[in-house]
């Protein structure tokens, strides 16, 4: 039982930083943007979200004063954010302004953002002399539950407080897109924009506005993914190529959550939860290199699932991956 | 007829001149003749494998004078595949005359490289090749981290409360395998109830991976966690968790204060000097090298006062000088796995026993570590 209990946690865990990448990924591929930069936008997340927490408290103990815990999340946070969203208007530019190749500029932008991450992190360990690490408070900001005193609560408080705020976030944020993209009318232009957005502009909805808002928020989600890495998996400190492929498999996993949000939550659980099954369930006899290989065994079974199916409602936006010409109309 | 006579003829000369190369391989050279080129498998803003290799190569250069700036050729992230043996071959287009290759599977590249390149020494780390090779040019090297790491093992014994240990292993191999038995050893030494668990990351270097599986040992209840993988995210991880840590290749204290205890490290540097000094004297290079703690090629970083029990640093120096008289050994034997038999060393492939566990002694025969068995006391999670 208590190897279960932990098997779950462990599963939220190392779901989370793929939840936040593969939401993101989901809302831009929503507006009809096939972004592959995801890897490179996490990398950039992680690093400037640390250099964001980093440099808050560098200022704060300059000035005399104590760094808090939760100004330094903010500060991660924001920078985490804007730096998502920046790589993402570069993105967009390229790809909604000038019309250049998707696939290509995702790939540009995942080779750029990579090199980008590790150059930061690392001018950031050598300008502090070896490691780049943020304070205890920052650390057991990121680490600790979110909820202490419901977490104390017997087997509930493990299983559903017991986790970081991050964890959290996570969820709020897939539920809030769920509900965004299924409740409001801007979600219903989104979804048209990302079907046809030549019916989309024709009933007067600006695909551009669109294609820019949707694109850059997620990019902004994406990059919180590779703040999870940098701030919780490896605790603050930067490692070089830390990131080191998540952000590929949140791409697949927006397949396996079929762009569904909602569904995300699961599919991110799952996954997240058969990539670290072997170190909580071993099983005797199964070599560990083919115990490894199950989660991706799972995603290949959704694949063939969903194309047998071929449920409309669970296939990519039909527009993702094209570049819109309105005068090709 | 012609044309195979001319090939004939350039295939003469091609020997002739691989000969004489051959044979200034052993002439002195000096000193600002040297030019060294290394192979690093990253960088060293890894902070781990290849920051100490490379601090030790520096500090080897200083020591004997060389200028680091023209006569140094690191060549970075080179991984264990092509890009190794292009490296290899524009160093030696640079004019490397010794070139040093850090990761295990630069090997069959060296060798390679050996064979075409008699001139040119190659000193290849923590691999077997040179022995087997019979090459006078190829050379294996690597250190006794065994004994740095059962020295650790002392400090992880002592401040444990539950008598659980845990540690991320990076691949199942005999460096590995050897590691972190003598780690428990040097525990057990101290501390006669302590077991320990072990989880595989199948990555020499994965921050995530590392993180979770420190994360699944200290989840099994272990309190003190130690690895052999590059990252700190174990560390960070044992901190994150409220438990301690045992590093290796680097001091991790400033990565986690409130959990790093101390590490294991190699001085690189010794070796460095060792080569380079047959070189300008004209010594040949041992086929196979190795020094331990008696030597400080191995030694450990400062024990963390802060948070050690107290007497820690006492144990540590009990058991060092020890080393360093030579009345204690990593593999005194007996040694029983599991099962309660004597503990089985097996040939890498696991088809043969290559040694049983009486009360000897056991010597490692190369520099590489070949211990590979898996003692009781110890629980490999797989």
């Amino acid at each position: 039982m208590d190897t279960l209990m932990n098997l779950f946690g462990a599963a939220v865990l190392a779901g989370t930083p793929l939840l936040l990448g593969m939401l993101g990924e989901i809302l831009t591929q929503k507006s009809g943007h096939l972004n592959l930069g995801l890897e490179g936008t996490m990398y950039m997340g992680a690093a400037m979200s640390l250099a964001g927490a980093y440099y808050y408290e560098q200022w704060v103990t300059a000035a005399g004063g104590a760094a808090s815990g939760f100004v330094a999340c903010l500060f991660a946070t924001g920078a985490a954010f804007l730096i998502g969203v920046l790589a993402s208007l570069l993105y967009c530019f390229l790809t909604a302004t000038l019309r250049a190749d998707q696939n290509v500029t995702g790939l540009v932008l995942a080779i750029f953002g990579t090199g980008f991450g590790n150059f930061f992190g690392e001018l950031m360990g050598i300008g502090a002399g070896g490691y780049v690490t943020v304070g205890a408070a920052t650390k057991a900001a990121f680490a600790n539950p979110a909820f202490p005193s419901l977490a104390a609560l017997p087997v509930v408080g493990k299983l559903l407080f017991g986790y970081n705020w991050m964890v959290y976030l996570g969820v709020a944020v897939a539920l809030a897109m769920a509900w965004f993209l299924n409740h409001t009318r801007a979600g219903l232009n989104l979804r048209a924009v990302g079907e046809n957005p030549a019916t989309a502009d024709a009933a007067g909805i600006h695909v551009t506005k669109y294609k820019y808002a949707a694109t850059c928020i997620g990019g902004g989600i994406s990059a919180l993914g590779g703040m999870y890495i940098s701030m919780v998996n490896t605790g603050g400190v930067w490692v070089h190529d830390c990131v080191s492929g998540k952000g590929w498999i949140a791409v697949a996993l927006v397949i396996f959550a079929t762009w569904s949000p909602a569904r995300g939550l699961f599919c991110a659980l799952i996954f997240g939860g058969l990539s670290i099954m072997r170190m909580y369930v071993p099983v005797p006899g199964l070599p560990m290199e083919i115990y490894e290989l199950l989660p991706y065994v799972a995603t290949v079974l959704v694949l063939i699932f969903t194309s047998i199916r071929q449920s409309r409602e669970h296939a990519q936006p039909r527009a993702c991956g094209t570049n819109y010409f309105r005068e090709e109309r | 007829m012609k044309k195979l006579l001319a090939l004939l003829l350039a295939a003469m000369l091609l020997c002739l001149s691989a000969g004489a190369m051959a044979e200034a391989a052993n002439a002195p050279i000096a000193k600002e003749d040297l030019k060294i080129g290394v192979l690093h498998i990253n960088d060293s803003s890894d902070q781990g494998y290849t920051y100490n290799h490379e601090a030790g190569y520096l500090k080897a250069m200083e020591e004997l004078g060389l200028d680091t700036e023209t006569q140094y050729v690191p060549k970075y992230h080179i991984g264990e595949d092509d890009k190794c043996a292009t490296a290899i071959q524009e160093l030696i287009e640079a004019g490397c005359n010794i070139i040093f290759a850090t990761s295990y599977g630069h090997g069959p590249y060296v060798l390679e490289a050996a064979t075409q390149h008699p001139e040119v020494q190659f000193c290849h780390a923590t691999g077997e090749l040179a022995v087997t090779a019979g090459l006078p040019n190829l050379h294996n090297y690597f250190a006794q981290i065994e004994e740095a790491r059962y020295l650790a093992g002392i400090a992880a014994g002592l401040n444990t409360k539950v008598n659980k240990l845990g540690y991320v292993g990076a691949k199942p191999f005999a460096e590995v395998i050897s590691g972190f038995t003598a780690f428990f050893l040097g525990a057990r030494s101290v501390n006669p109830d302590v077991t320990m668990e072990v989880i595989y990351t199948n990555e020499w270097s994965s921050a995530t991976l590392e993180a979770q599986a420190a994360q699944a040992l200290i989840d099994m209840g272990c309190d003190v966690i130690s690895q052999h993988s590059d990252t700190t995210s174990p560390a960070t991880t044992a901190e994150a968790g409220g438990v301690l840590h045992v590093g290796y290749n680097n001091d991790m204290i400033p990565a986690a204060p409130n959990a790093s205890l101390i590490s294991a490290r190699i001085d690189w540097s010794h070796y460095m000097k060792y080569a380079l000094e047959c070189m300008m004297s004209g010594e040949p290079i041992a086929t196979d090298w190795t020094q331990g703690w008696a030597e400080r090629t191995v030694y450990l970083s400062p024990l963390n006062t802060a948070i050690a029990a107290e007497g820690t640093q006492e144990a540590i120096d009990a058991a060092a000088a020890k080393f360093d008289d030579g009345s204690l050994h990593v593999w005194q034997g007996p040694l029983y796995d599991s099962e309660g038999n004597p503990a089985q060393i097996m040939s890498w492939d696991g088809s043969s026993v290559v040694y049983t566990f009486s009360d000897e002694v056991y010597e490692e025969p190369n520099s590489a570590p070949q211990f590979n068995a898996i003692i009781e006391g110890i629980h490999i999670n797989e």
